[in-house]
C-alpha cells in the first residue's frame, strides 16, 4: 500500500471533509492510497466464483466496503450509507460498482448475504462477496482494513474512479451526501489539469 | 429528522415546559417495564407500531433495526466496535453521581462506562434520546439515532433503563461463583466421567488460585481482584426419566442451586428440553459437547461449539445434490434414540424437493449386527448410503458386504479417525468430519492434553475432554474481562467477543461468534481413509461451510 500526499483531488476532499465534519460532529479522514488487489477468488452472493481483480475492474468507478451480516453497530449504517447512495444516484447508479465484501465469510454465505443485501435495497449494481476465510483475509490486508477479528473493525470506503487510478480512503462515518460529492469530485478529477500533470 | 435543541441557559428554559408536560404524562401513565422492554429489544411502541428513528444526517431507521439492543445489548451494559465505545444505558449508570468512582458507588466495574458527564434526569435523558444531546448538552455519537418518542412510551422506556439489573444474578454470591453441568440419563457414561474428571480438576485449579489472593484492607489495585475473585463451585444435574420431566427437574435444580451460567452438558438425541430450559430461565448455557444441539442462531442463552451431527447431514446434503453421476436413492441407517435419528430427519429435509428418495432404515436402539445387515440387504450399487452409526456398529461391518462405491458415514458418531471402519468399506466411504484435520489441530489440542497429563486426568473420551476444558477456560477468560458485572447477559456477549479473540480453539480451526450467531464452529471436511488400517484420513477438498 503506498498512501500519497494531496494532490488536487485529496485538497479539495479535505476542505469538503472538515465542513461536512462540522455538521456531523464526527472525525472522517481522507487519504489517497495505491493498493495492489490480491490475486484471490471470491463467491458473489448468487454463488458465482469470481475474481476479486475482475470485479474491480470492469470499467466502472468502484465504492468498496467490507461488512458483516450480524454486525449490529457499525455495518448497518455504513450499508444503509450506502443504500442511500444508490438511491440518490438514481439512474446514475448503474454506472458505478458497489462491493461489500464479508470478514465474516463462514458465517455470510451466499444465501445470508443475498438477504442482507436485500434489507439495504441493493440494486443490480451493487454486489456482496464471501468465500474463504484466507481469500476474505487477503483481501482485508490488501485494503488494509484488517483489524485482528471482526469485532476490531473500522468504518472504511474505498472509492476509485477508474481502473488503474488511485483510491480514495475514508475513514469514519460519511454521510451518504459526503460520499456523493466525494464520488463527483473523483470522477471530475479523472480529467482535471492537476492529475494530468502528475 | 428533529431539530436539536438550543443549548446551554436557552436550552434549559426550551426544555422547562415540555419537561412539565411530560411529568404529568408520566403521572398518568403506568409505566410497565414489558412495554418498556419490548421498545428496547424489538423497536415495537407499545402501539404495536415500529418505533422511527433518524440519524444526524437524515438516515432514517425503524423497527428491530432502530432497537436500542443492537448496540446497548440486552444487558444494557454496551459493547465496543472497533474503536466505538457504546456505553451502558442501564439506570445505574445513567444516572449516577459524576466524577466518583463506579467502586465508590457500588456499581460494577464496566469498561465502556464513562462518569465524566452530569448524571442524567429523566428530562435530559429524553432529550439524548429524541434529539441526541447528552446530559451535559453535547450531541452524542453519530450512531446514536435520533428517536421518534411520544411521552408515554418514553416513559416506558425510562422506567425499563431504571429498572434493569446490574448485578449480581443469583449464583454469584461475595465469595462463590456457582455453575451447572447437566448430564441427561442417555449421555455416554464414559464421556460423562471424562468431562467431569476434567471440569472438577478445573475447579481445584481455580480455587487454588483465588484462595491466594487476600482481602485488602486499603483501597489499591487488590481492591478490585478482591472484587472480581471468587471460588468456584461447580453442581452436577444429572437429569433421570423422560424427556418430559427434565424442564421440571432442571427448575427444580435451579430453585434449590442457584447458577450463574451452566458450563458444558451431554446428552443424547433430545437436548431441547435443556436448551428451552435455559431460553426460558434466562441462564447462558455453553455447550460444546452436544452432539445434536437445538435451537437456532435467533435464541440468546445458549451457545454450541459446533452444529454436530446436524452439520454433518449439511455437508452430506451438500454432497448428495453435486453428486457427478445422479443419486436416484439415498439409504439411511440409524438407530432409534440416538442422535443420528435426528440428523437422518435434518438430512431427509434438505434433500425434500431433489428428486432423491429418501429410505430410512431405523434399528433397535440396541440391536443386533444381524439387523444390520438385514438393513443393508436391499442396498444397490446404485444407491447411496448414509450410516449414522457408532463405532461397534461400525466395527460389525466387517461381516457385511459392500454394495455400493457411495458411501458416507458420521465422524462425530463413530469417533472421527478413530472410527473402526472395515478395510472392505473404507474405498467406498467418506466421513464426515465437522472438526479441523488432525495434523492441523495438534497444536491447538496439545496444551490440553499436557495439561490432562500433568493432573493425572485419564484421557477416555479425547474430544469431550479437550473441548470441555477449552469451554472452562472461556469462561474463566470471559469473566476476567467482565470485572464485577455478574450480569447473565453480559456473559453472554462477553462470550461472543471472547471466543473471536482465542489461539486456543481445540478440535476446531475457529470458533465466532456475534449477536445472532450461536454455533461457534461453522463448517467440516469431507475426509476419506488413506489406510486400509488406521487412522489416517485426507480431506477431500477444503474446509466446508454449507
Amino acid at each position: 500500500m503506498k498512501v500519497r500526499t494531496a494532490g488536487a483531488v485529496t485538497a479539495a476532499l479535505v476542505c469538503a471533509s472538515v465542513l461536512v465534519t462540522a455538521v456531523a460532529a464526527v472525525p472522517v479522514a481522507r487519504s489517497t492510497v495505491t493498493y495492489e488487489t490480491p490475486a484471490v477468488t471470491l463467491i458473489r452472493e448468487d454463488g458465482k466464483r469470481v475474481s476479486l481483480a475482475r470485479e474491480l475492474d470492469d470499467g466502472r468507478p468502484v465504492l468498496l466496503n467490507f461488512i458483516f451480516t450480524t454486525c449490529s453497530s457499525i455495518c448497518p449504517l455504513t450499508s444503509r450509507t450506502l443504500e442511500e447512495f444508490q438511491r440518490k444516484l438514481g439512474s446514475e447508479a448503474a454506472r458505478v460498482h458497489l462491493m461489500s465484501i464479508s470478514i465474516d465469510p463462514e458465517q455470510d454465505t451466499p444465501a445470508r448475504l443475498t438477504e442482507y443485501a436485500r434489507k439495504f435495497h441493493a440494486g443490480p449494481e451493487w454486489q456482496y462477496y464471501t468465500g474463504t476465510v484466507a481469500a476474505s483475509l487477503a483481501a482485508q490486508r490488501a485494503f488494509d482494513v484488517y483489524r485482528g477479528e471482526k469485532m476490531s473493525h473500522t468504518p472504511v470506503t474505498l472509492m476509485r474512479a477508474a481502473p488503474g487510478e488511485p483510491w480514495l480512503r475514508i475513514e469514519g462515518f460519511v454521510t451518504p451526501d459526503e460520499l456523493l460529492d466525494d464520488y463527483r469530485n473523483l470522477l471530475a478529477s479523472l480529467g482535471s489539469p492537476a492529475r494530468a500533470s502528475r | 429528522m428533529i431539530p436539536n435543541e438550543p443549548r446551554g441557559a436557552g436550552r434549559a428554559a426550551a426544555l422547562a415546559l415540555p419537561l412539565l408536560m411530560w411529568a404529568c404524562a408520566l403521572g398518568a401513565a403506568h409505566a410497565s417495564p414489558a412495554a418498556g422492554e419490548t421498545l428496547y429489544r424489538r423497536g415495537l411502541l407499545p402501539s404495536g407500531e415500529p418505533v422511527r428513528a433518524v440519524r444526524e444526517a437524515g438516515a432514517s431507521m425503524q423497527g428491530l433495526d432502530a432497537a436500542c439492543v443492537n448496540c446497548h445489548r440486552r444487558s444494557g451494559l454496551g459493547s465496543s466496535e472497533g474503536r466505538i465505545t457504546i456505553p451502558p444505558i442501564s439506570g445505574r449508570y445513567l444516572f449516577a453521581p459524576q466524577g466518583k468512582r463506579l467502586e465508590e458507588l457500588g456499581i460494577p466495574f464496566v469498561d465502556t462506562a464513562r462518569l465524566n458527564h452530569e448524571p442524567y434526569t429523566d428530562a435530559t435523558l429524553a432529550g439524548a434520546i429524541r434529539e441526541g444531546s447528552g446530559a451535559s448538552g453535547r450531541p452524542l455519537n453519530y450512531l446514536m439515532p435520533r428517536y421518534q418518542i411520544d411521552d408515554a412510551a418514553m416513559g416506558e422506556l425510562i422506567a425499563y433503563l431504571k429498572g434493569m439489573t446490574v448485578g449480581p444474578a443469583p449464583g454469584a454470591s461475595a465469595s462463590v461463583l456457582h455453575f451447572a453441568t447437566i448430564i441427561t440419563p442417555d449421555a455416554d457414561p464414559v464421556k460423562r466421567r471424562g468431562m467431569l474428571d476434567v471440569m472438577n480438576k478445573y475447579f481445584i485449579d481455580k480455587n487454588g488460585a483465588v484462595a491466594r489472593t487476600k482481602a485488602p484492607t486499603l483501597y489499591s489495585s487488590h481492591t478490585m481482584m478482591f472484587r472480581v475473585e471468587r471460588r468456584w463451585q461447580l453442581h452436577v444435574w444429572e437429569l433421570t426419566g423422560a424427556a418430559a420431566t427434565w424442564g421440571a427437574q432442571l427448575r427444580q435444580h435451579l430453585a434449590a442451586e442457584p447458577v450463574f451460567a451452566v458450563v458444558s452438558g451431554l446428552g443424547g438425541s433430545n437436548w431441547e428440553p435443556v436448551h428451552r430450559f435455559c431460553e426460558q430461565q434466562s441462564l447462558p448455557c455453553l455447550f460444546p459437547n452436544v452432539e445434536a444441539p437445538a435451537g437456532n442462531d435467533d435464541d440468546f442463552y445458549s451457545v454450541y461449539f459446533s452444529r454436530g451431527v446436524l452439520l454433518e447431514a449439511q455437508l452430506i446434503a451438500r454432497q448428495l445434490a453435486e453428486a457427478g453421476e445422479p443419486i436416484r436413492r439415498v439409504v439411511q441407517v440409524f438407530r432409534a434414540g440416538d442422535v443420528g435419528e435426528k440428523a437422518a430427519r435434518d438430512l431427509q429435509a434438505l434433500r425434500g424437493g431433489s428428486g432423491q428418495q429418501i429410505v430410512n432404515r431405523v434399528l433397535k436402539a440396541h440391536g443386533s449386527v444381524q439387523e444390520l445387515g438385514a438393513a443393508l440387504r436391499e442396498v444397490g450399487s446404485a444407491d447411496a448410503l448414509v450410516l449414522w452409526l457408532r463405532p461397534e456398529d461400525l466395527d460389525s461391518l466387517e461381516r457385511v458386504p459392500v454394495r455400493t462405491s457411495r458411501v458416507w458415514i458420521s465422524g462425530e458418531m463413530g469417533g472421527l479417525e478413530r472410527a473402526p471402519l472395515p478395510a472392505s468399506w473404507r474405498a467406498a466411504t467418506r466421513m464426515a468430519y465437522p472438526v479441523d484435520l488432525p495434523g492441523q489441530r495438534v497444536v491447538r489440542v496439545d496444551y490440553a492434553l499436557s495439561w490432562f497429563r500433568i493432573r493425572k486426568i485419564p484421557l477416555v473420551a479425547q474430544q469431550v475432554q479437550v473441548d470441555t476444558y477449552l469451554a472452562c477456560g472461556l469462561v474463566s477468560e470471559t469473566l476476567s474481562h467482565m470485572v464485577d458485572a455478574f450480569v447473565r447477559d453480559y456473559l453472554m456477549e462477553r462470550v461472543e467477543m471472547a471466543l473471536d479473540h482465542r489461539a486456543l480453539t481445540g478440535y476446531y480451526p475457529r470458533l465466532t461468534l456475534a449477536p445472532g450467531q450461536r454455533f461457534a464452529s461453522k463448517g467440516g471436511y469431507m475426509v476419506r481413509f488413506t489406510d486400509p488400517q488406521g487412522t489416517k484420513v485426507a480431506a477431500l477438498g477444503d474446509w466446508i461451510t454449507p
